[in-house]
């Protein structure tokens, strides 16, 4: 496979890569670390990339995989992740301003556990089908709507407590 | 939309119930400016996935340039063999040491060394002819003897 055909393979999903990535490490840069390394594993082995039925799947799989490996290392050597994103600005904050509720969503999303968060952020924000959801996480589907379905739950009553905060 | 219909696709919203349509159906509701107040509350989380959707990867992709650096070893391998030969085959000949003189007669004598192998060659061919010819020789002889053998059983009859 040739880069230039590689990279029309797989450039289409690097931001969803990169969105998946955020979502689990947090950190912008390290998200940008992840994809960088995901990409770099892909095109060492591209020319496996073929037998695969779902190259899209399977580059979720990579990412998420490399995800939890760096979640799993940062908690052994006991590093904090730095929360860098909702004080800085950054590219989602220049392009749109947003609102306290908003943020708190984010905020409410980056507490839910890495199942919970992945299932939301495949469903909610990529759209991605339950099947293919199932080969990316490699959970079944009814798993995948208990994990949604608690992690949508838990925004709504947090949204709910700011809310009624609001209105008393 | 109805607003009957859409508290009962967010009550299966939040039981996972719902499919990928009846989602998007309620985000563009959501993201309208119709919301009832009291399902205002709501708006926030279908907000936020619309604009975390539209987050970009804003680093450029780097990715080892493998193809061009193999075959450029190769043609650098290829062209210091070549370039190996050249000047080893330059040295092989000039070492020789013959004037031209010297080199036409060497050639002439390679060229009758191998008109001489030719023609040898071919006495041999002639010569191993020779050999059937012989051969043919002791045919008639043993015709020769047969002929004899006939002549004597004729007297026998008589």
């Amino acid at each position: 496979m040739k880069q230039k055909e590689f990279l029309e393979t797989v450039l289409p999903i690097k931001d969803k890569l990169y969105r998946l990535a955020r979502r689990l490490l947090v950190s912008s840069e390290e998200a940008e670390d992840a994809v960088q390394e995901v990409f770099l594993k892909l095109w060492k082995g591209r020319d496996k990339m073929k037998e695969y039925s779902n190259p899209e799947a399977f580059a979720v799989t990579m990412t998420k995989n490399y995800c939890l490996d760096r979640l799993k290392s940062k908690q052994a050597s006991n590093l904090k992740i730095v929360h860098s994103n909702y004080q800085h600005s950054d590219n989602l904050q220049k392009k749109v301003e947003l609102n306290d509720e908003v943020a708190l969503v984010f905020k409410v999303m980056d507490t839910l556990p890495e199942k919970q968060r992945m299932v939301m952020q495949l469903r909610d924000i990529e759209q991605f089908e339950f099947h293919e959801i199932s080969e990316m996480l490699d959970i079944n589907e009814t798993a995948i709507r208990v994990n949604l379905s608690r992690a949508r739950k838990t925004v709504r009553e947090e949204l709910l407590k700011k809310y009624n905060y609001g209105i008393s | 939309m109805e607003l009957a219909n859409i508290d009962k696709l967010l009550e299966s919203y939040f039981e996972g119930n719902t499919s990928l349509k009846e989602e998007m159906e309620l985000g563009a509701f959501f993201n309208s400016n119709k919301v009832p107040a009291h399902l205002e509350m709501y708006r926030p989380m279908f907000k936020s996935f619309s604009e975390a959707r539209e987050v970009q990867s804003t680093r450029e992709l780097k990715l080892p340039i493998a193809k061009p650096k193999s075959t450029f070893m190769v043609w650098s391998i290829a062209a210091s063999i070549a370039i190996v030969l050249g000047v080893g085959s330059l040295f092989f000949f000039q070492n020789t040491g013959l004037t031209a003189e010297q080199e036409e007669a060497l050639m002439a004598y390679n060229q009758a060394k191998e008109t001489m192998l030719l023609l040898s060659e071919n006495l041999n061919k002639g010569a191993s002819k020779i050999t059937y010819l012989e051969e043919f020789e002791q045919g008639t002889s043993a015709i020769n003897i047969i002929n004899q053998f006939n002549e004597t059983r004729n007297k026998i009859l008589k």
